[in-house]
């Protein structure tokens, strides 16, 4: 045998290996951490109740629903559109985990995009777990993605091209869930998953949809509610609550020439009032320095520092960063918040809905005190 | 001192050595720095990272693979010498027009494509025999397709970096059209006619015609010209008709176009032109796995966020050179990825000027990261077409149209208000 073949057996074997190993490590991000079903949650369903096309994919994704022994309004929190935003997904899963509801139903996706929390952005150096202390021990959970996994949906385009309105925009944004509403039956994977969460609005009359989100902290639109213009009532008495409340955050109406997104497609294709709120998060902007657990956690980047001291920022940024629980606490602050607007604006649409951990006790006391011990 | 500063020296050390000291490929030396970096870091031998860095790059990785088969059956099958030869017979009586034709048909596929390297691969290989012909170097003839290519990227319909950067502001891809065309249109014809107007002025159509094969025109009529037709075709009504044609994916496109040249013209060894092809593109493959490795360490160990935030950081009126230093500097790992990482902070940093105008200019800078070693795809595949071995030299002859859209690009953001002024 030749010298060059045995390099070639020597490299291929090599190449065999490191792709097991990495290959074993890719797949790991399959297994989907716990989220323990709360006392309020009446009943788990899969969104392919809602568009039967999606069953058996990665997009179809759990909906927890908590249910009131009184009828009432209706509410849909979406967590998990966007992986890459840990403070939407855990504000979810405390809600499942906490959360009874008296009046009318509250519905739940923490995992809105099921196939994106099974990958990283390539490039993003992006942690693939995290992990909160709880009294009862650790429990886990996955940083994904900004957009489906490649394995679901590929090839991208070069363009983008939104099939309701014809917006173009970047190939990778074809498999960004928050750029493919109202979705098509027909369409791509991401825009079945839209097809799904809009028909289940449909199909039970939700009355309003918070689609929950976090955004770098160079990005202007943060710390803010966008809000459809029919939902921009509500929203504005929620800013009001939270700004009188020491919880600095700004309103938004919905632009009408951005397309795709859940506050413009959502609010104009069903009658839900639609909104969608943002938090400050580190661990996904341009600027942040180190990337790893640590930063998804505390949000303490002396990179972002810098950039506030230059006065580059949309938000504040000191050596304390954006803690998480702090993060979590905003949404849920948010949440409860519209849900008591909505009430006071159409009585046929009250809720009442308690165990909503508040800013405060969410803030002094971790994320950790509100997750229950998985059995 | 940032440590990540440290840690951003040893890589770049490794790679120098790896580079110079050992004459490693490449490809491997950036391996080998972004390995230091994660050591360096105490990230270990992070193989999940190193692979999943290299990841970024495997839609490209695809596309140059498939792009350079195509290249090779096309040029096998004789399709493009007998489109070079009808081209010339056509407009030889003008050159300049002529150059201008050329240079306008190099840039169609990046205007449908977005990609600068599907430009030169596709077109660019197309018309470089036409523009040897005319008596213009191989040096020189690379420069242009290059240039070309990456104007065609810039120019509208489709310019991947803005809309890159609109997506990191939220600014829909609206209104750039005729921006963009004064940003890319002027620049490449510029660049041709610099270039290559000397050399095709001087080039009669006497010498030209003893190059011409007017045979294969007779012998296969239209057909030996299908596989193009069938290529730009697709790229052509993916886009245009979106609710009909499904999304191919350009490599399928040149997949299927290599496949039909197989039947259209000469007859050649398809094996043994795949195998040619794969060899030639290899060590840029090896290039793109490396940067996608380096620059995921980059990314996890906070280097990428202190060029960042020392880039903009820059007092205004440092601002706009450091635009033109860093982007470029930026786009030697790619021209997407600079567009994102530094394009979004930068028009943050001038919410002041016209956001269209500025993001357009933005892009146009950013594309002269096809020109920036190691990776400069638009200089290195241009060099590969019209076989320059080294392509250093090719480079050093975009140096002056590359300075014409760094300072275009400059003037472009500094006067955008004004300009938008008239535009809109």
């Amino acid at each position: 045998m030749k010298r060059k073949h045995i390099s070639a057996i020597i490299i291929l074997i090599g190449a065999l290996i490191v792709t097991f190993y990495s290959g074993r490590m890719f797949l790991s991000m399959y297994q989907e951490e716990p989220i323990v079903t709360g006392p309020g949650v009446s009943s788990v369903v899969k969104l392919s109740t809602y568009f039967p096309g999606l069953e058996g994919s990665y997009g179809d994704t759990d909906v927890y629903i908590m249910k009131g022994r009184e009828p009432g309004g209706s509410t849909l929190v979406l967590g998990g559109t966007h992986p890459n935003e840990p403070a939407a997904y855990i504000a979810s899963v405390v809600l499942i985990e906490n959360v009874v509801v008296k009046k009318g139903t509250l519905y739940v996706i923490p995992r809105s995009n099921r196939s994106a929390f099974t990958h990283n952005d390539p490039q993003e150096g992006a942690p693939q777990r995290f992990y909160i202390e709880t009294p009862f021990g650790e429990r886990w959970f996955r940083f994904g993605s900004r957009a489906t996994n490649p394995v679901h949906q590929w090839p991208d385009p070069d363009v983008y091209i939104h099939a309701a309105s014809g917006q173009q925009l970047s190939g990778s944004e074809t498999r960004n869930l928050n750029r493919g509403y109202p979705g098509r039956a027909d369409g791509t994977f991401t825009e079945q998953v839209c097809y799904a969460i809009r028909n289940m609005i449909n199909t039970e009359g939700i009355d309003l949809s918070i689609d929950l989100h976090e955004a770098s902290p160079e990005y202007p639109v943060i710390n803010a509610i966008v809000a459809h213009e029919r939902a921009m009532p509500i929203a504005a008495d929620v800013a009001i609550t939270m700004q009188s409340n020491e919880v600095n955050i700004g309103l938004e109406p919905s632009p009408v020439n951005l397309r795709g997104l859940t506050h413009r497609e959502l609010g104009d294709s069903t009658e839900t009032f639609a909104v969608l709120m943002e938090s400050a998060n580190a661990s996904q902007g341009r600027l942040r320095g180190r990337t790893d657990e640590a930063l998804v956690l505390s949000g303490v980047d002396p990179m972002y520092e810098k950039a506030a001291d230059l006065g580059r920022l949309f938000v504040p940024y000191d050596e304390n960063g954006h803690p998480l629980e702090v993060r979590v606490a905003r949404h849920l602050f948010g949440i409860e918040s519209f849900i008591i607007s909505m009430s006071s604006y159409d009585g046929n649409k009250a809720m009442i809905v308690s165990e909503i951990p508040s800013y405060q006790n969410m803030v002094s006391r971790g994320v950790g005190a509100y997750l229950l011990p998985v059995e | 001192m940032y440590f990540e500063l440290i840690i951003f020296l040893v890589m770049v050390a490794v790679f120098m050595i790896g580079c110079f000291k050992f004459k490693l490929p490449v490809g491997i030396a950036m391996v080998l720095a972004a390995i230091s970096g994660s050591l360096v870091s105490g990230n270990g031998i992070s193989v999940r990272h190193l692979i999943e860095g290299s990841f970024g790059y495997i839609d490209t990785i695809l596309v140059i693979a498939t792009a350079m088969i195509f290249m090779k059956v096309v040029e096998a099958s004789g399709a493009l010498h007998a489109l070079s030869s009808v081209i010339i017979n056509r407009f030889h009586k003008r050159p300049a027009i002529l150059l201008i034709f050329l240079m306008l048909v190099v840039m169609f596929p990046g205007m449908i494509t977005g990609s600068s390297t599907a430009a030169v691969l596709t077109a660019g290989s197309l018309v470089a025999p036409v523009f040897l012909m005319l008596g213009i170097p191989a040096v020189n003839t690379a420069a242009i397709i290059a240039v070309g290519g990456m104007m065609g990227m810039i120019a509208p319909p489709v310019n991947v970096p803005v809309m890159i950067i609109g997506s990191g502001i939220d600014m829909p891809y609206v209104g750039f059209g005729l921006p963009l065309l004064l940003m890319s249109v002027p620049i490449a014809i510029f660049t041709v006619l610099f270039l290559g107007h000397k050399y095709a002025h001087k080039t009669s159509y006497a010498e030209l015609k003893e190059n011409l094969d007017f045979d294969l025109d007779k012998k296969y009529g239209l057909l030996v010209y299908l596989p193009l037709f069938v290529v730009l075709s697709l790229m052509l009504l993916t886009k245009i008709l979106p609710q009909y044609i499904p999304n191919l994916g350009l490599p399928l496109i040149f997949l299927l176009g290599s496949l039909i040249g197989i039947f259209t013209g000469e007859r050649f060894n398809i094996f043994k032109k795949v195998k040619e092809a794969i060899s030639d593109a290899l060590p840029v493959l090896g290039i793109l796995v490396g940067v996608g490795m380096f620059i995921q360490i980059m990314t996890l160990t906070g280097v990428r966020g202190l060029i960042v935030v020392n880039s903009i950081s820059l007092p205004m009126a440092l601002l706009y050179i450091g635009i033109a230093i860093t982007i470029p500097l930026f786009g030697a790992i790619s021209s997407y990825g600079s567009a994102s990482v530094l394009g979004v902070p930068f028009i943050l940093a001038l919410l002041s000027q016209d956001q269209i105008i500025t993001a357009g200019a933005l892009s146009l800078i950013a594309s002269l990261g096809d020109l920036m070693p190691p990776t400069a795809l638009a200089g290195l595949f241009a060099a590969q077409v019209v076989g320059v071995d080294n392509y250093v030299q090719v480079l050093k002859k975009t140096a002056v149209p590359a300075i014409v859209i760094n300072v275009a690009g400059i003037i472009f953001i500094i006067f955008a208000n004004q300009l938008a002024g008239i535009l809109f």
